[in-house]
Formats: structure tokens, C-alpha cells, sequence
């Protein structure tokens, strides 16, 4: 074959791990032979495709599917492949299924963290006279309430800077007063 | 053993970029389903495994697989004569350039 920019060879390690995981232990296959196979592979590869989209292009369809895939390997007489192969297919959507529900989930989890964080900061900020609660006290005059809502751009701002998605809301330490200085977040875990 | 392989059923151990930079370089394909890429990348899989065995079989040492062991396979088995051109029987220098006068022989 060729060379060309684009390599159209397959990886020799992962070829010859395959070949390995063929044969019995102690068998060996020559570099010669090993060599030969990868390139079968390759042609195979090209044979297959072309094979599927000659099914794909008779259904007047423009993206070959798995379909075209099973029908190509009937086709070429690897009639041993199909029920494998669709088996695979299974355990394949299986996988794809389970991963999207995963990523849907963290996503959830991330924004339940992000309102978390931002509740605390809103708490943080209630607590006028810096004793810890946030009750007014008596003697204490609250700031105006222009003056807070700089502040709270101020560390509104902070807290999107911070990477809040690898904060868990329980490591979260907030320092510093509600009076105007800059909150920090720190990830506590070590 | 059973068990393990129900685990890689849904993967594949072939890089599937390279699987489908072979498949793009097909002439008329347009768009490859990633369901179609993975299953491709499988099959090659199997072949592989199945032309590494019968090699094996055809082979008369059973500890050593060698090139001559692959020729041979391709050679005789129909279903694999798409091969026959990448893995030729190889023959020796001697007998090619025989070959050679022969057919200058015949034209001249």
C-alpha cells in the first residue's frame, strides 16, 4: 500500500495483543507474519466499508449504520461475525445508555453545588454586624443598600472565578466579613 | 474466562480514529454512524483472531506461525482471496528470475 500523511495502518502493539489473545500461550507468530496480518486488517477494513455502503447507498441513505455493517459481513462470508457482532452491538448501546444517565446525573450534582455555594455566600453576607449569625444587632446600622449590591457583584464575581466544580460544598471554607473584603474559597481537602 | 469477555464485549481494543480515517479513505462514503464504526472496528477484531488461528491450523508447526503459514491460508481458502494481492506466496529469487526468461522467451 502507499504511504500517505494520513497513516492507514492499525497500531502493531494492539494487533499483536489481538493475535495473542488467539492463540495459546508459548505460540510464537513472526514479525514477518504479525506484519501481514496488520495489513490484512487494513484491507479488510476497506473491504468491509466498501461492502456496508453499497447497502447504505441502495437504501438511498448517505451514513452507514450498524445494519449495513452486519449485512456487509454476509456479504463477504464471514457469516461467522454476524450474531457476535450484534451481540456486541447490545452490550455497545448498553454502554452509551449507561454513560449519557451518568453524565446526566453529575450534571444535576454540579448544579446543586453551584446553588449551594451561592446560598452560603448570600448568608455570608446577611450577617452584618460579623458575630457569626445573621441577626441584626441593636447598635448596628446597616449599610446602605447600594453599598451591598457592590459588594455582592464584588464577590458574586469571585465566586464565579473559582472553579466550583471540583468543590464539594462540605470542603468549602468562606472567610472574611461581609463588609466589603475579599471572600475566599478554599478547597480544604488535602 | 466467559465473564471477561461479556466486560469487553461493548469496547473495542482498535484505535476507532484510525479505524475511521481507513474507512473515510473509502471512495463515495459519506457519513459513518459511530454504531457503524464501533462494529466495523469489531469485526476487524474477530478477523484478526480468525486469521491468526487458521494460520495456526494450517501451519505444520504448531509453536511457530510464519508468513509462508499466512500465504498459504490466503491462498486456498476462497472466502479470503480479497488478500491474495497484499500476501502473495512468496517464491524463490531463483525461480522468479526463471519465471522472467521464460516470458521474455515467449514474447520475443
Amino acid at each position: 500500500m502507499a504511504e500517505r500523511p494520513e497513516d492507514l495502518n492499525l497500531p502493531n502493539a494492539v494487533v499483536t495483543r489481538i493475535i495473542k489473545d488467539a492463540i495459546p500461550d508459548g505460540v510464537n507468530v513472526s514479525k514477518e507474519a504479525r506484519l501481514a496480518i496488520s495489513k490484512a486488517a487494513s484491507v479488510f477494513v476497506l473491504y468491509a466499508t466498501s461492502c456496508s455502503n453499497n447497502y447504505a447507498m441502495k437504501a438511498k441513505r448517505k451514513t452507514i449504520n450498524a445494519n449495513d455493517v452486519i449485512s456487509a459481513m454476509e456479504e463477504m462470508e464471514f457469516d461467522q461475525f454476524e450474531d457476535p457482532l450484534k451481540h456486541c452491538l447490545e452490550a455497545y448501546r448498553n454502554e452509551q445508555k449507561n454513560k449519557k444517565e451518568a453524565n446526566e446525573k453529575k450534571k444535576k450534582e454540579k448544579e446543586v453545588e453551584v446553588q449551594t455555594v451561592e446560598d452560603v455566600m448570600e448568608e455570608e453576607e446577611d450577617d452584618e454586624d460579623n458575630d457569626g449569625d445573621n441577626e441584626k444587632d441593636e447598635d448596628f446600622v446597616a449599610e446602605e443598600d447600594e453599598d451591598d449590591d457592590e459588594e455582592e457583584d464584588e464577590e458574586g464575581g469571585d465566586v464565579e472565578s473559582v472553579g466550583l466544580g471540583s468543590v464539594a460544598n462540605d470542603n468549602a471554607s468562606v472567610s472574611g466579613s461581609a463588609t466589603g473584603s475579599v471572600v475566599e474559597i478554599s478547597d480544604d481537602d488535602g | 474466562m466467559a465473564e471477561k469477555q461479556t466486560e469487553k464485549d461493548g469496547q473495542c481494543v482498535l484505535p476507532l480514529s484510525r479505524i475511521r480515517t481507513i474507512m473515510k479513505s473509502s471512495p463515495d462514503v459519506g457519513s459513518i454512524s459511530h454504531e457503524a464504526l464501533f462494529l466495523t472496528g469489531k469485526a476487524t477484531e474477530m478477523f484478526v483472531k480468525n486469521l491468526a488461528t487458521i494460520s495456526r491450523e494450517k501451519s505444520k508447526d504448531k509453536m511457530n506461525v510464519n508468513y509462508k503459514d499466512l500465504a498459504e491460508v490466503v491462498n486456498s481458502d476462497d472466502v479470503l482471496q480479497f488478500l491474495q494481492d497484499i500476501i502473495p506466496r512468496k517464491i524463490k529469487a531463483r525461480e522468479y528470475l526463471e519465471k522472467l526468461e521464460d516470458e521474455d522467451e515467449d514474447s520475443s
